[in-house]
């Protein structure tokens, strides 16, 4: 099953896993799979990227995790966003906008 | 941040919790993804392949995840320390050897160094050390070092005139007899001008210490003791300040008490007693040093102004001292030398480090001893890394095992050099321990009984922060290059089981060689320094002194503090002379001013009417003041003419006996007796009086061992021109010296309870002239032994190493025929190539360090070619013995067993 993949810019991860995870707490491996989803299988994030990358956003206290059951009633380790989370989130999303619109632009201008 | 903090603490703390969960996660994570490619019809075992692909390293993920964590370096220390502990206690004697020469190498080092330290590098401990400077004088000589000794006069000359300074005082070191009479009991006193404690910022513990109010001309003289002393002496009752001291049979109330850890500026001394410097007249009674001009018994310190540079000090104190030196010229010398006088100057040092006489008598040789133990610790890295490589050659496999794990080469190299940190460290907190023993050893060593040494060796941040250095240092060192070889195993050979190629595993040994003959290079300049201050110390010590050394008593009297008139002193001494000869015991005594080998020297210009006569300094002589009893005593023979006897009273015509060398000097060598000196220079129409030789003695040693002997002349000590208030009886015994003591104090308390008796073997005196080369000799000597003993240890095991590596070329070779002897051979063969480069390399070494030594040897070069010959067969001859047996081993190997080892 060769799928288009694209390799994510540098620190586009966290972003991502903010975004999915303002929607509602979710596990590792559903964050992956919504990302995987919504980006029409274009983007594939690795779990050795993942987790690490969880972590480190634990770490700057703007997600906290808990352990929870998942839908078929096993145990599995939830991430949700915090306030501070949130407003990284916000701050980030425009920050990629403007960038996005401006590396358009500039594409474009040609 | 806070949260930041607990989640790494919890990490590092719980850490099996945190590692279950990780794999939790992780595990449910990897069953998700199995199970929606089974639900998209993936067969469970392919999907379960897949996902395992597509995942990659499990074990690589928690890696990075943990890196995440960012308690990753704690932990793999941890680990690596954990795991360390393991493989060293499983080779508990190798642990055991190479911890112990490891401590013992830094624990001389940090000993050495502690001193090194103390007596040079260590601030004093008072306010703003750096802003204090050490006044010295210029002298006659323009080319001389300047002497930082002055006179009272020059002082008050200082003190009134100076203003580079807030604050100047001065001080004078001397000793205190606290008895009243009988054996000395001598404390180290001070004679300190009013604002030393002032100008140090030092502050009392008890009382008030002393002010310039104390330091008056005709002042009736107060007391400071120091902390040390007031413990020891007053068990530091609050009673003592108020109470009264004993000085020299003088009393003084004591005023107070200095604060603790301040022990004087004089580094090796601590004073127990100050008085203040107007109180020096009341020991010297009407003559006193505060008025004699030419007595210079005075240091002098300063403190520079805030702000005022050392130069702006160095240049307004040069323009100051016409005026300084102007006003306290002494008046009794010649115009010609007076108007000298005034040309010299005051110049200035930084003194932040205090004064010391150690860092001039034993600075030099602490640098030789610091390069001496640090070579003692390179041999023993090298001992070391030798074992790691062996034992590295012996873990192969299991490196290579880790290493097809994943494990990376830094990793590897990691774990490798954190076991030889642990090594090192252990080596460093022992060698702490024998540092400290050794430290007080070697203060007792160089103390001796005119000087003890007393020093403040604890431990500081600065000797802890070296021996941590050290530790990582000889660490890094020896375990370097065994990582990086034992790393750079081939997998497949490794894992193959067998060991290697052939050219492979020679290689491997070829730096175990190198480290071999660097360690024989390093012993042999050990050994050569060793035996050049060796045979130097026995070249002093066996020397044709003069007089014989064992079993004299030196009892040395004084009859002012006695009170006795001084009209009296002759007859007292003599009495006191002849009762002591009289007793049990004592074979024969005399009794003389001076004492050889005492490190003082008396003498004087002497002319004889020649017209080739010596002149000017070259006209020097020294000077004793002996009794009839002395040359007999001291077994000096007299070669001709007489010895004196009761003729030579004090209004007999005058007479002298002289030495060898002065009759050489001064008469050609021809029989001088009957013929004539006189004292001073000639001067025309003012007749000295005529001195007549009577008799000749053979030369003996006068104030050092190291000397030329000095023409000496011998007057009857009867005829001394000045009346004298102390004088040293010798008593030869046939039994040990000192067992006549109690007697010695009974007879003198016979004639006068007061008299201050002070005791010393001549043999003492004479040991106590060699300390500096008797602890160069004993430790250089100890050194050079150990070094050797480290050597042969890597020499043998290095090449039990080599032998193991070629067992089975030796196994072959005898399978096709050799002979033992042929093996013995092959093996001897590379020892011998390898111990020829390594003296080839220690004797060039040895030539180009051994000229630093060159001052402070005796009786020979220190290319001496004798000593450098035998410490190349000495180190020669125990090396082949260490090679020999596992050569020997190599010759045994049973074919058959190699073969199959194989």
């Amino acid at each position: 099953m060769p799928e288009p993949r694209v390799d994510l810019p540098q620190g586009t991860l966290d972003l991502l896993i903010l975004r999915t995870l303002a929607l509602e707490p979710q596990h590792g491996w559903a964050i992956s799979e919504r990302i995987h989803q919504i980006s029409s299988k274009v983007l594939f994030v690795q779990q050795g990227s993942l987790y690490p990358a969880l972590h480190r956003l634990e770490r700057r206290g703007w997600i906290k995790s808990r352990w929870g059951t998942s839908e078929n009633n096993r145990r599995a380790k939830f991430y949700e966003l915090t306030k501070l989370g949130q407003k990284q989130l916000e701050l980030e999303e425009s920050t990629w906008r403007k960038l996005a619109a401006a590396v358009a632009q500039i594409l474009e201008t040609n | 941040m806070f949260n930041d903090v607990m989640l790494r603490l919890r990490s590092l703390f719980r850490r099996k919790a945190v590692d279950s969960e990780m794999d939790e996660e992780l595990r449910f994570h990897f069953e998700k993804h199995v199970e929606k490619l089974v639900r998209s019809g993936v067969a469970p075992a392919e999907a379960r392949r897949r996902a395992r692909l597509e995942f990659g390293g499990i074990e690589q993920v928690k890696e990075e995840y943990r890196e995440a964590r960012g308690v990753n370096f704690i932990e793999t220390l941890v680990q690596d320390i954990r795991y360390g502990l393991r493989i060293l206690g499983r080779t508990p004697v190798i642990t055991f050897v190479a911890i112990l020469s490891l401590a013992l190498g830094i624990g001389a080092n940090t000993a050495i160094f502690s001193l090194i330290d103390t007596v040079m590098l260590r601030m004093l401990p008072v306010q703003k050390p750096d802003e204090l400077v050490l006044l010295a004088r210029t002298n006659r000589t323009s080319g001389g070092e300047p002497t930082p000794s002055f006179t009272n006069a020059l002082w008050e000359q200082i003190r009134d005139l100076q203003d580079v300074f807030s604050g100047v005082f001065s001080w004078s070191d001397t000793k205190f007899d606290l008895s009243n009479g009988g054996a000395v009991r001598n404390a180290n006193g001070l004679f300190i001008s009013g604002d030393y404690f002032k100008t140090l910022g030092v502050q009392p513990a008890a009382g008030r210490l002393l002010s310039l109010a104390d330091d008056q001309r005709g002042c009736p003289g107060v007391a400071v003791l120091s902390y040390g002393f007031w413990q020891d002496h007053f068990g530091a009752a609050e009673s003592a300040v108020g109470g009264t001291i004993s000085l020299d049979h003088h009393i003084f109330p004591i005023v107070g008490v200095s604060a603790p850890g301040f022990y004087g500026v004089d580094v090796g001394q601590k004073f127990d007693v100050a008085v203040p410097v107007c109180a020096a007249a009341i020991f010297d009674g009407k003559e006193s040093r505060l008025d004699h001009r030419s007595w210079w018994w005075l240091s002098i310190v300063g403190r520079r102004k805030p702000g005022t540079s050392m130069e702006r000090t160095k240049s307004r104190l040069g323009v100051l001292s016409p005026e300084v030196f102007g006003g306290a010229v002494p008046q009794d010398w010649e115009p010609k030398d007076q108007k000298q006088f005034i040309t010299r100057s005051v110049v200035a040092t930084p003194a932040a480090k205090g004064i010391s006489y150690l860092r001039r008598r034993f600075g030099e040789p602490l640098h030789i001893l610091m390069a001496v133990v640090g070579l003692v610790l390179l041999i023993a890295c090298a001992n070391i890394a030798s074992l790691m490589l062996a034992r590295a050659a012996a873990r192969n496999k299991e490196i290579a095992v880790r290493k097809a794990l994943g494990a990376s080469r830094a990793r590897l190299i990691r774990q490798l050099l954190t076991e030889c940190i642990m090594l090192s460290s252990a080596g460093a907190a022992l060698g702490i321990l024998f540092a400290r023993w050794g430290n007080a050893l070697l203060v007792r060593y160089i103390s001796t009984t005119r000087d003890q040494v007393s020093l403040d060796l604890s431990l500081d941040g600065r000797v802890l922060a070296f021996t941590a250095v050290i530790a990582v240092l000889t660490g890094t060192l020896f375990g370097v290059l065994p990582a990086l070889r034992s790393t750079r195993v081939s997998l497949s050979s490794a894992m193959k089981g067998s060991q290697g190629e052939e050219s492979d595993r020679r290689a491997r040994f070829r730096p175990g060689k190198w480290i071999v003959a660097s360690q024989v290079a390093l012993s042999l300049v050990l050994l050569v320094t060793a035996g050049l201050f060796l045979r130097s110390f026995v070249k002093l010590i066996t020397l044709d002194i003069g007089f014989d050394r064992n079993n004299v008593l030196l009892v040395s009297a004084n009859l002012k503090t006695a009170k006795v008139p001084p009209d009296r002193y002759l007859a007292t001494f003599e009495d006191l002379e002849s009762r002591l000869h009289s007793l049990p015991g004592v074979v024969s005594a005399g009794r003389s001013v001076m004492t050889p080998i005492s490190g003082f020297e008396w003498n004087n210009i002497v002319h004889v009417d020649s017209p080739d006569a010596p002149t000017g300094d070259d006209a020097l002589v020294n000077f004793n003041f002996v009794s009839p009893g002395y040359f007999q005593t001291l077994r000096t023979p007299i070669l001709a003419g007489r010895g004196f006897d009761g003729r030579d009273t004090k209004t007999a015509p005058r007479v002298v006996i002289i030495n060898q060398t002065m009759v050489l000097k001064f008469f050609h060598g021809a029989n001088p007796t009957g013929k004539y000196f006189k004292l001073g220079p000639p001067k025309p129409g003012e007749p000295a009086p005529a001195i007549q030789v009577v008799g000749v003695v053979k030369d003996s040693k006068y104030e050092s061992l190291r000397e030329i002997i000095p023409p000496t002349a011998f007057f009857p000590i009867t005829q001394i021109p000045e009346l004298d208030e102390s004088a040293t009886f010798e008593l030869r015994s046939l039994t040990p010296p000192a067992g006549l003591i109690p007697a010695v104090q009974e007879t003198a308390a016979a004639v006068n309870k007061e008299i201050p008796l002070e005791f010393h073997t001549l043999s003492k005196q004479v040991d106590d002239s060699l300390v500096q080369e008797r602890l160069l000799a004993t430790l250089s000597g100890f050194f050079g032994g150990l070094a050797l003993l480290l050597a042969m240890i890597g020499l043998y095991g290095a090449l039990s190493y080599a032998v193991t590596l070629r067992r089975t070329e030796f196994g072959i070779r005898m399978a096709l025929g050799a002979l033992p002897g042929s093996i013995l051979s092959i093996v001897m063969k590379d020892v011998a190539i390898v111990l020829s480069a390594g003296l080839l390399a220690g004797a060039t070494l040895s030539l180009l360090a051994v000229r630093l030594l060159q001052k402070l040897l005796f009786g020979l070069t220190a290319r001496d070619p004798l000593t450098i010959a035998t410490a190349i067969g000495i180190l020669s001859t125990v090396a082949l013995l260490a090679a020999y047996l596992p050569a020997r081993r190599a010759m045994r190997v049973d074919p058959m067993v190699a073969l199959r080892y194989e």
